[in-house]
């Protein structure tokens, strides 16, 4: 055999060889996730609130999907408008400025944001733990990732794209709603998954704002405290009783089944309008 | 390959059903049904004269000189071709003329571009409305990113052309037929743009232009991205234009403006060195320089 082939083989095998330690340490949590958890795992998870260190994980499920829902809704119009100035606009101290603070406010770390948003919000407002407190932290964690996604995405569209719009007399805003931002999709979108995962993984900031509850969520945007899953991961896992333990695996599970479901969901969508 | 066997089958698509030339649905360029809405304000500009009318136009880039100087009229029906070497301000030309230029950052401009008598960059002109009269085509195809359908309804849907969706879908017809993409894509209107060959890409970015009917259609090397076959159906969608419209051709290939256009202007270094009749440019050029260029001596 060649030497030059040889070398093409032992670099292929090289590469799968770190794609397999890469993944390793995903598929051996997965199992200790899923062994640990099945104890759990039943439907009575989805149907029933937590009651002591038992019951099921419904009024956490509910919670979560309360606060990051409401938490992006939030964002997204914030952080995909603000993107489309930074990167329209293209020049001046404003937007290297804007730049700059979303990169800080993503090494912020989040048991700081949580801090800060119990000190002005459950505090300062008088909200208490509450839905509304939780879901600014999280919006405030995931605006750095939506902005700057948004801001990369457009600013990748093509010129061409651009000029081709205005010489049929778009505007500008029109060509930017009409032809970019539909170009910059994929990206802007892939920034929200990316935020939406972080957001749903989440425990320090809503420890400090969202409060821990026992019950299904009230309706109330302020002065109910709300229950999430990653409080029960980082509560349940420490108690001396297995079926406490038993709870935390599963609500890790479903937490990673949550991030994989959003990531498989938007890839489809963009894959299938592409 | 005879053009006549182009027309049977453009792209050499195989499998496709065509009905024989002569029948009403072999005429690629039928323009029924009429375009509803949109009237040519062809009364108003009926007068002979030129439509295009540019004198003394400088242009400069920061601290370069582009254009010094050009002095053209462009007539009001036909292929206006522009050909020169690299870089002698054909392309800033063409862009200056529905103020493309704008956008380039250290752009000054002197001198006169007159559209129909009015000064394009006289005060007050709303440069939307001035592109919305002038079609554009760019040297590369840029597919938008949508459906074949969407693309050709983008510019009449942005300026409230259409009314109804039956406005909305003549004037998609109108602009793909005028183009010869009608009976290629009628089947997969919804098909993204990006899925047509780069020639189908480049009649459709014509038929986007043509949604508008514009006064006006300027082309900046549309070819040059595109196969020898894709090339030869273009040529022969614009011959078919420029029956009806204003029609300026930049083009770096001279047999192109040879086969196509009824003028040609000979640029370089940002200056016009000679204009006028295609036929006598080539076979009976004045200048030297354009002696030397037409039979291929550099550029």
């Amino acid at each position: 055999m060649n030497w030059r082939y040889l070398q093409g083989h032992l670099a292929i095998a090289g590469a799968w060889g770190c794609v397999g330690v890469a993944l390793l340490p995903l598929v051996h949590m997965f199992a200790i996730v899923v062994t640990n958890g099945e104890r759990a795992l039943s439907w009575t998870v989805f149907t029933t609130v937590t009651s002591g260190i038992a019951g099921g994980l419904a009024n956490a499920i509910a919670g979560t999907f309360m606060l990051v829902g409401l938490g992006a809704a939030i964002v997204v119009p914030l952080g995909v408008m603000g993107g489309i100035y930074a990167s329209e606009v293209r020049e001046g101290r404003t937007v290297g400025a804007a730049r700059l603070a979303a990169d800080v406010l993503a090494g912020v770390p989040s048991i700081v944001i949580g801090y800060f948003g119990f000190v002005t919000m459950v505090t300062w407002l008088g909200w208490g733990f509450s839905l509304l407190a939780g879901s600014m932290a999280l919006a405030v964690i995931m605006l750095p990732y939506v902005f700057r996604a948004t801001d990369l995405a457009v600013q990748q569209v093509s010129d061409d794209l651009r000029e081709a719009s205005l010489a049929l007399g778009a505007t500008r805003i029109a060509t930017v709603r009409g032809v970019v931002l539909r170009a910059a999709t994929p990206g802007i979108v892939t920034g929200w998954l990316l935020a939406l995962g972080i957001a749903v993984g989440e425990t320090a900031p809503l420890i400090y704002t969202a409060g821990w509850s026992n019950y299904m969520p009230a309706l109330k945007l302020t002065h109910a405290p709300i229950g999430y899953l990653t409080y029960v991961v980082w509560t349940f896992i420490n108690e001396p009783f297995a079926s406490a333990n038993a709870l935390a695996y599963a609500a890790g599970l479903l937490l990673m089944l949550l991030v994989l479901t959003l990531n498989v969901t938007a890839r489809w969508a963009i894959a299938r309008r592409a | 390959m005879t053009m006549q066997r182009l027309w049977a089958n453009p792209l050499g698509i195989p499998g496709g059903s065509h009905e024989p030339s002569g029948t009403q649905g072999d005429n690629r360029y039928s323009t029924a049904p009429r375009f509803p809405t949109i009237g040519r304000e062809t009364a108003a500009h009926a007068s002979a004269g030129p439509i295009f009318s540019v004198s003394g136009l400088h242009v400069h880039y920061g601290g370069a000189h582009v254009l010094k100087g050009v002095t053209l009229d462009i007539p009001r029906t036909g292929i206006q071709a522009i050909i020169g070497p690299s870089g002698c301000g054909k392309s800033t030309f063409l862009r200056a003329l529905n103020r493309m230029n704008d956008r380039i950052a250290g752009h000054r401009i002197a001198g006169h571009v007159l559209l129909n008598g009015q000064d394009v960059y006289g005060r007050g002109v709303d440069v939307v409305a001035l592109r919305r009269r002038i079609g554009m085509v760019f040297q590369k195809p840029i597919p938008f990113p949508m459906s074949i359908y969407e693309s050709v309804a983008y510019a009449p849907r942005l300026h409230r052309l259409v009314r109804s969706r039956a406005d909305q879908d003549a004037a998609v017809e109108k602009s793909l037929r005028q183009t010869g993409l009608w009976n290629e894509v009628k089947e997969r209107l919804g098909v993204p743009a990006s899925h047509l060959s780069g020639g189908q890409q480049q009649r459709l970015a014509i038929a986007r232009a043509l949604a508008l009917d514009p006064e006006a259609i300027l082309l900046d090397e549309p070819t040059s991205a595109i196969d020898p076959r894709g090339t030869a159906w273009i040529e022969d969608t614009l011959q078919h234009l420029g029956g009806e419209y204003t029609i300026v051709l930049v083009t770096h290939s001279i047999q192109q403006a040879a086969r196509v256009s009824q003028r040609t202007a000979f640029f370089l270094d940002g200056e016009v060195v000679e204009e006028g009749p295609t036929d006598r440019i080539f076979h009976r050029p004045v200048d030297p320089r354009t002696e030397e260029y037409v039979t291929g001596g550099f550029g």
